[in-house]
C-alpha cells in the first residue's frame, strides 16, 4: 500500500528532471528534502546485564532530518572481543569516538596482555565526551564482559557523566520506554527472559518514536562467546504500520496481576 | 691521517690521549658504538656502576611481596632517613634503586608520570608488568642515541595488581627487564642470590620471610663489617591491605636484632663444628 503523498507532486517539465528521482515505486522531490539537518542515530539503545552475561539491543534507523538515510543501520560498535559500544546522538561523531575508543583498547590489550577492561573502555570515550562535550553530540552506552569484574554497563550521556549500571537505555526513543522499563526489569534474569523483555521495550520505543525505527539488533556478551540476532519488522510485536494487531511476547507477574501493559486492540 | 675523534684526543689530551689504553681501546667512547665482539662498552661500564653499590633484594613470597637495601651510612652527621632508597610509585608500586642514586630517583619520577598517565586514560591503576616494561624502554632509550648516557642504575620494581598477582621485576642499564620470584643486584648479590634460592620463599608468608631478608641483607654486608649500614625494608602484604609499606619501624629493629643474633649463633656454630672436627681427628692418633 502506497503512503498518501505528503509533499506536492513534481513538476513534469524536462527541465526540471534533475528534481525528480525515481526510487522503486516512488518519485521522491530531491528539492523537498531538508539535506542541511546532521546525520543523527536518532534511536532507541538498550543494555541489560543477565545472569550470565549482557544484552545489547538497538533500532536500526540512521536520520538525517526527514530522510531515513539508512533503514538497517547498525549502532552495536565492537570495541574489543568482550567489549562493545551503543551509539547514539549524531552518526560522525559517534562513530569516531568509537573508533578511537577502538585504537586505545587494542593498545591496552596488548599492553597488557589480558582482556582489557571494560572501565578502560568507557573511560576513553568519556575522556572524548567529557573533553569535547561543547563540540559532540554523543551519547554512548559501553558494555561488556571481563575476567575480573563479569558483565558490565557503562553509560556516558551527552555532558560526560560515567555511571555503571545493570539496565541502561539510551537515545530518543527510550523516553518512551522508560516505564515499561521501571515496570518489567528484575535483576538476574535468564537469557530469554532478557531477550523477551528488550524486544518488547525497543519495540515500544520504535512505536511512538519517529526517529527509531527498522529492525531490531540484538547482542549477547558471555564469557564464552558474542552472538548477534535481528528481529525484522514482520516479527516484531508491534507492527509499526498496523494498529490493528499487536501481541504480547512478554508476561510478568505485574501484567497477570492487572497492573500491566495491554497494547492491544487498536 | 687522523678521524675527527683522533684529532679531538690529540687537541685535547695531547700526545697522553694515546697512551692510556683502556679495555674498550677506541669502542668504548660513546654508547653508539659497537665493539668488533658485539658488544657495547658504555653499557657495560654503566653496569659496573652498579656492581660495586649497595645490595638491593626482593622475594615474591605466599601472599605478597618484600623489597630490601642494606645503605651504608656516610656520614655521622647526616639526617637519618635522609638517604632513601625505597620509594612507592603507585599505592600498591614499590621500587627500590642501587647504583648511581640520582639516576635512580630521576627513573623513580618517571615511574610515577607513567602510572599517573596510565590510570589517567585507561581508570585502572598500571600493573607491575606494563610499569617494568615502560621503565626499561626509557631506560634502553639512553643506550641508542649519542647525546645521552645509559642510567647507571638496577632497581626492582615490586607490584600488586588483579591481572598478575604480586610480581617482581629486575631492570638493569642496558634495558634487559625480567620477572623474578627473587633477585638481588648490588655488591652482595652472589651470596643473596644463594641464600634466596635456597630460602624458597614462595612458601613463606611475607613476616616470616621479612626476617629471612634482614638477615640476608647482614649476611651480605658482612665483609664490610667495620663500615656502619642500616637497612631500608619495605613490603606489600595483607597486613597492609596489598598497599605498598614500609616495614614498622619497630619490627624492622626486631628483626635486625633477630637477624644478627642468628648470624652470630650460626657462626659459632660454624666454628665449633670446624673444632669438633679437628678434635676428633687428634682423638683418632692418641689411641695407644
Amino acid at each position: 500500500r502506497r503512503p498518501p503523498r505528503s509533499t506536492p507532486k513534481p513538476s513534469s517539465a524536462a527541465s526540471d528532471v534533475y528534481k525528480r528521482q525515481v526510487h522503486g515505486d516512488y518519485l521522491i522531490d530531491m528539492e523537498s528534502i531538508d539535506w542541511s539537518q546532521p546525520i543523527r542515530d536518532g534511536t532507541t539503545i538498550m543494555a541489560v546485564v543477565y545472569d550470565g552475561g549482557v544484552m545489547l539491543g538497538a533500532d536500526s534507523r540512521t536520520t538525517g532530518g526527514a530522510l531515513i538515510y539508512n533503514r538497517v543501520s547498525d549502532k552495536i560498535e565492537p570495541i574489543h572481543k568482550r567489549i562493545f559500544c551503543l551509539r547514539s546522538g549524531a552518526s560522525a561523531h559517534t562513530q569516531k569516538i568509537a573508533q578511537l575508543c577502538r585504537l586505545y583498547i587494542g593498545q591496552l590489550g596488548s599492553e597488557l596482555e589480558e582482556t582489557p577492561p571494560v572501565y578502560s573502555a568507557a573511560k576513553i570515550i568519556q575522556s572524548f565526551i567529557y573533553n569535547y562535550k561543547s563540540f559532540l553530540s554523543a551519547a554512548m552506552i559501553c558494555a561488556g564482559w571481563d575476567p575480573i569484574k563479569g558483565p558490565q554497563i557503562y553509560t556516558i550521556p551527552l555532558g560526560g557523566t560515567l555511571v555503571r549500571e545493570n539496565i541502561a537505555t539510551g537515545g530518543s526513543g527510550s523516553a518512551y520506554m522508560s516505564g515499561f522499563c521501571d515496570t518489567h526489569y528484575k535483576a538476574g534474569m535468564t537469557r530469554k527472559e532478557c531477550r523477551d523483555f528488550m524486544i518488547q521495550s525497543i519495540s515500544l520505543a520504535m512505536f511512538r518514536d519517529s526517529s527509531s525505527g527498522g529492525i531490531i539488533r540484538l547482542l549477547d556478551i558471555t564469557k564464552d562467546g558474542v552472538s548477534r540476532e535481528y528481529i525484522s519488522h514482520d516479527q516484531l510485536p508491534l507492527k509499526q504500520n498496523n494498529y490493528s494487531q499487536s501481541c504480547l511476547l512478554y508476561t510478568s507477574d505485574a501484567a497477570d496481576e492487572g497492573l500491566g501493559v495491554d497494547l492491544g486492540g487498536r | 691521517q687522523m678521524c675527527i675523534r683522533d684529532r679531538y684526543q690529540r687537541r685535547v689530551h695531547g700526545d697522553q690521549g694515546f697512551v692510556i689504553k683502556m679495555a674498550g681501546s677506541g669502542y668504548d667512547y660513546d654508547v653508539s658504538t659497537l665493539s668488533p665482539e658485539g658488544k657495547i662498552y658504555q653499557v657495560e661500564y654503566a653496569m659496573k656502576a652498579t656492581e660495586n653499590s649497595s645490595t638491593i633484594l626482593g622475594m615474591v613470597c605466599k601472599d605478597g611481596v618484600l623489597l630490601g637495601t642494606e645503605k651504608l651510612i656516610v656520614s655521622e652527621m647526616m639526617v637519618s632517613g635522609s638517604d632513601r632508597r625505597v620509594y612507592s610509585v603507585t599505592k600498591q608500586i614499590g621500587m627500590v634503586i642501587t647504583g648511581l642514586l640520582p639516576d635512580g630517583r630521576c627513573l623513580i619520577d618517571r615511574a610515577k608520570e607513567e602510572s599517573a598517565s596510565f590510570q589517567k586514560q585507561y581508570g585502572i591503576p598500571i600493573t607491575g608488568k606494563v610499569l617494568a616494561d615502560r621503565i626499561a624502554q626509557f631506560m634502553h632509550m639512553n643506550t641508542i642515541y649519542l647525546w645521552a648516557r645509559p642510567y647507571g642504575c638496577n632497581i626492582i620494581i615490586a607490584a600488586f595488581d588483579e591481572f598478575g598477582g604480586p610480581t617482581l621485576h629486575l631492570i638493569d642499564p642496558s634495558g634487559q627487564c625480567f620477572g623474578y620470584f627473587g633477585c638481588a643486584a648490588g655488591k652482595g648479590r652472589q651470596i643473596a642470590r644463594n641464600e634466596i634460592e635456597k630460602l624458597g620463599a614462595k612458601n613463606l608468608t611475607c613476616k616470616e620471610a621479612a626476617f629471612n631478608m634482614a638477615k640476608i641483607l647482614h649476611k651480605c654486608h658482612e665483609e664490610m663489617k667495620e663500615k656502619k649500614f642500616e637497612l631500608e625494608m619495605s613490603w606489600i602484604c595483607p597486613e597492609t591491605g596489598m598497599t605498598h609499606q614500609m616495614l614498622p619501624k619497630d619490627m624492622q629493629k626486631e628483626m635486625e636484632i633477630r637477624a644478627q643474633e642468628t648470624l652470630e649463633k650460626e657462626a659459632m656454630a660454624d666454628v665449633q663444628s670446624q673444632i669438633m672436627k679437628n678434635i676428633n681427628i687428634c682423638l683418632l692418633y692418641t689411641s695407644d
